[in-house]
């Protein structure tokens, strides 16, 4: 009897033990284990039981829960092959892990999904162990579950899953925005692409069995495994795509809360349009080295304009907010908000494109005293106020490959109104001028923006009192003026901006400025740019194509200064003016990375309320 | 009366059948197209995806698949996982059989969502703050304008137009922040933004859950919306049952001692209320929609905004689907104040 008894009440007690422990919300106090011995089957056994202290209350910690705004605009799509813009990439980032991941602080290639790799000595295979035992989840209206194939059993993130979501991203059928930049690296892709092959086991992208993935590229670039960790290379769940025996395809609104799959840190949990999207913890993320298990249990995001979020902020119901333009005098006099302020890193460039091929502007001494006589700290200081850089070239410095001001001092331009007047003088002589008011009215043109209007008045009356040089002011609707700056009729100078896709001096120079990049189109494809800053200069071409493949790094930074150098001085094409910053404000209690790549890694980051 | 409806049925048709071509012709004529991007998309990016819209065809043949798609009803057995195949309404009749109409195309800019869907989900917010606002423009309007005609030149009358004055004149877009920073920020009583209800709705509109978790939510946006649109009704039926009161039928009335109290309400307010119900019909369509500034302020996850931005992003399918959905509303709304009209002034006759 006696026995029963203790039997019994071991029972209940673990049981009670068991039942509290899974509480999603309560944490118990830390009490000291008790011994008791539970007698089984006759023979008495030792058990370690926490018992709760009776009658005093337990106190009930809340479930770490980030609050964060994510832009005015809902996310587009969380679609890997069809996300384009950093809201999307953000949330995909962190309900999904790249073959190889950016570390957040130093931007160097880390193993994500990818725990190793051997490239071959040509440098164009590459043959990656991916992680084993990864499931795929999905949130299930209650929890994040696993999911199961017809047979029951858990789907794991194989190389079949990236070879698939690799060959989604390059088919022509669903037409990705950046399947170029597969295209333009990985054996195969551009052919699928364009129609010319419809096979898309063609591609260089092999799973030579359930955990080794070979990738071919087409040259042995330095980036190559940057574009292997980007979002348009990422695992895809093909069942529920195109379905399978168990599962009804959904195509592309596979996506969509209700029927997203994924498996990163997080989960997607709620996404309700235009209001907010939801992300849990995936209790089924492993963890690893570079990528470990979140701390914060949910992560909230809402869709609200700069202002409305900075009263949220200020009312406790954000957790950070970016600094809106108007609140940053505000908030840099304010005792509480200002040891709240971070000022940081932000991979973008703003710029002021000049069309070559326009007199005047063809001539490359009146360009270079344009870009001299900008006096981009007083435009910082006075304008933009929000601690932007001076910027002296292009390339944003911390990219690989880029130039730094702190080592490179002298190069590109800076800013020097006598030196400007000096290369005004050689251009009148040039054109056969006798004083700058006989140039003919110089067009500057921005996107409608309040913000872009405030810097291109600033500017024009610098090139006003320093070269005495009339310039109108024009803009122009944004679809309208991207038209504008992408064909014959490009003004002599328009404003534009970029920031990285992948943190490398390729993205930027070669892109961007050398021929058909992105602000120097060829749109009749004789090879001669006729659009944008309608520039070419063979060095600069050879040179961006070099140094893409160049594996040292001290020479391809050699390389990519001399471009540099072309670039915003030999040929003066281009107008660097600053490179952005981040204003940040974050509540006290918030433990966080402040990530240079673009998104943040909420993975690691924390909450000490 | 069934004659004048089902005409006037009629020519909604017609007319949407023009609005639908003259903005299918504007948005096609706006330089610019859905994939301009500031980081410009390879030529033969721009054509896959000009492909996969049908955006290479003659616009002729795009604007007639487009009436095709939303107007043309068809039965077939295919499941429609594109997005390009995307029904309003979708029945399956029997096993591998559906019936599907009003296919309005999918988002080129949220690349997982159709235009179904952004009405769907977006439309129903756009309502409830909107017939909140309505209903409280009304309450605060009408009362406001009668007491102000009734005691016209008293200080009530200087009064209750100042009080309209200040609603006219100071727009949601000042209004809605200095609420904001009053209520959400200083004294933190209600949340500075967003919207307490999501779906699914009760009828496709009604809010599941009408607890206080809903209308912390609404006071701000409702108040701001309300007190602008109130106003305008204010002075419209100030100025409205200051003429009717002068009419010949008013004097009759008092002459054979009815109190004053009929006079104004059987009488002449409802006489007086043919012009205030006439802007009843646009302002009502306009709001129900969904309104972009007080949507921006507050947060709030409705369909104004996509009037907006569908045209910056030369949304093509977004823009013509939130056109025709003003459009019509507009025109049925017009419709109603007409018949309501029968109902105020029973001289007015449709047959």
């Amino acid at each position: 009897m006696v026995k029963k008894i203790s039997v019994i009440l071991s029972i209940v007690l673990l049981a009670s033990m068991l039942l509290t422990a899974c509480g999603p919300t309560e944490t118990q106090a830390p009490v000291a284990p008790e011994v008791q011995t539970v007698v089984i089957g006759g023979t008495p056994q030792v058990v370690y039981v926490t018992v709760p202290p009776p009658d005093v209350p337990e106190p009930v910690a809340e479930a770490k829960i980030l609050r964060q705004n994510l832009g005015y605009s809902d996310v587009p799509t969380l679609d890997p092959s069809l996300s384009t813009d950093t809201s999307s990439i953000q949330i995909v980032e962190e309900i999904t892990v790249g073959l190889v991941r950016l570390n957040e602080l130093t931007m160097a290639v880390e193993p994500g999904m990818a725990q190793s790799w051997d490239i071959s000595a040509d440098g164009l295979v590459y043959t990656m162990k991916l992680a084993e035992g990864i499931p795929w989840v999905r949130w299930n209206g209650t929890e994040v579950v696993p999911v199961q194939d017809c047979e029951g059993n858990t789907r794991n993130v194989t190389a079949h899953d990236f070879v698939y979501g690799i060959q989604r991203t390059c088919k022509a059928e669903t037409a990705s925005d950046y399947a170029y930049v597969l295209a333009f690296a990985l054996a195969g892709c551009g052919d699928v692409n364009n129609g010319v092959i419809t096979d898309v086991n063609t591609i260089g992208a092999v799973a030579l069995d359930e955990y080794t993935l070979q990738l071919t590229f087409l040259t042995p670039a330095a980036y190559n495994l940057n574009i292997a960790g980007m979002w348009v290379s990422r695992a895809q769940p093909s069942w529920i795509i195109e379905g399978d025996d168990c599962t009804e395809a959904r195509g592309d609104r596979w996506s969509e809360p209700g029927f997203n799959q994924s498996f990163g840190p997080y989960a997607l949990k709620e996404w309700i349009h235009d209001s907010s999207l939801t992300i849990v913890k995936n209790p089924f993320w492993p963890g690893m080295a570079t990528v470990p298990v979140p701390q914060i249990e949910e992560i909230v995001f809402t869709f609200l304009a700069d202002s409305a979020a900075m009263a949220e902020y200020e009312a406790g119901n954000l957790d950070t907010v970016g600094v809106p333009l108007a609140d940053m005098d505000r908030v840099k006099s304010d005792p509480v908000l200002s040891a709240e302020f971070y000022q940081g890193f932000n991979g973008c460039t703003y710029y002021y494109g000049i069309n070559t091929s326009k007199p005047p502007m063809d001539n490359v001494h009146l360009r270079r005293a344009f870009s001299l006589a900008v006096d981009r700290q007083a435009l910082i200081d006075n304008v933009t106020k929000g601690g932007q850089l001076p910027a002296q070239w292009f390339c944003r410095p911390g990219m690989t490959a880029c130039p730094t001001p702190e080592n490179n001092p002298d190069v590109g331009i800076k800013s020097d109104p006598v030196k400007a007047q000096e290369e005004l003088a050689l251009a009148l002589a040039d054109m056969g001028l006798t004083s700058a008011d006989q140039i003919p009215e110089i067009v500057l043109m921005y996107n409608t923006s309040e913000g872009h209007k405030a810097i291109a008045e600033a500017i024009q009356q610098m090139w006003v009192d320093t070269l005495g040089i009339k310039v109108s002011v024009v803009n122009q609707e944004w679809a309208v003026f991207l038209d504008t700056i992408r064909g014959v009729d490009t003004p002599h100078i328009y404003r534009l901006g970029w920031c990285l896709d992948y943190p490398d001096a390729n993205n930027w120079l070669r892109e961007v400025f050398a021929v058909n990049g992105s602000a120097n189109p060829d749109n009749d494809g004789d090879g001669i740019p006729d659009g944008g800053v309608s520039w070419k200069n063979d060095t600069y071409e050879q040179l961006v194509v070099d140094a893409a493949v160049e594996m040292d790094p001290a020479k391809r930074l050699e390389m990519y200064i001399q471009a540099e150098n072309i670039l915003v001085w030999e040929d003066c094409a281009m107008i660097p003016l600053y490179w952005y910053t981040r204003n940040t404000l974050t509540k006290p209690y918030v433990v966080r990375t402040y990530s240079l790549t673009g998104h943040e890694v909420y993975e690691k980051w924390d909450l000490t309320k | 009366m069934i004659r004048f409806i089902l005409q006037r049925i009629l020519w909604t048709a017609v007319v949407l059948l023009i609005l639908s071509l003259i903005t299918f012709g504007l948005m096609h004529a706006v330089p610019g197209g859905p994939f301009s991007r500031e980081k410009a998309l390879p030529q033969q990016t721009i054509d896959i995806l000009n492909q996969k819209y049908h955006l290479d065809d003659p616009l002729w043949k795009q604007y007639l698949n487009y009436l095709y798609d939303v107007l043309i009803p068809r039965i077939n057995d295919k499941p429609a996982t594109s997005l390009i195949d995307s029904y309003l309404i979708n029945i399956k009749l029997w096993d591998k059989t559906y019936f599907r109409w009003m296919n309005f195309g999918p988002s080129y800019h949220s690349r997982s969502r159709t235009v179904n869907d952004i009405i769907r989900e977006q439309l129903p917010v756009s309502f409830q703050l909107g017939v909140l606002a309505i209903v409280m423009a009304l309450i605060i309007g009408m009362p406001l304008g009668v007491i102000a005609a009734l005691k016209q030149n008293t200080v009530w009358d200087y009064l209750g137009m100042s009080m309209a004055i200040f609603g006219v004149s100071v727009p949601v877009i000042a209004m809605g922040p200095i609420l904001v920073w009053i209520f959400g920020v200083a004294l933190k009583w209600l949340p500075p933004s967003g919207w307490g209800a999501k779906p699914p709705y009760l009828l496709f509109f009604i809010p599941r859950d009408l607890s206080w978790a809903f209308w912390k939510h609404a006071i701000m946006p409702v108040v701001a919306l309300g007190l602008v649109n109130s106003a305008i009704i204010a002075r419209l039926t100030r100025a409205s049952l200051l003429q009717v009161i002068r009419e010949d039928y008013i004097r009759t009335a008092r002459a054979k001692g009815l109190t004053e109290r009929v006079v104004v309400s059987r009488h002449a307010l409802r006489n007086a209320l043919i012009p205030v119900v006439t802007v009843l019909g646009p302002m009502f369509a306009a709001i129900v929609t969904g309104t972009f500034v007080a949507e921006t302020i507050f947060g709030i996850p409705g369909l104004g905004r996509y009037f907006i931005s569908s045209i910056t992003n030369r949304d093509y399918p977004v823009i013509m689907g939130t056109t025709l959905l003003y459009g019509m509303l507009l025109l049925l709304a017009n419709l109603v104040v007409d018949i309501s009209y029968a109902w105020l002034d029973p001289r007015i006759r449709y047959d």
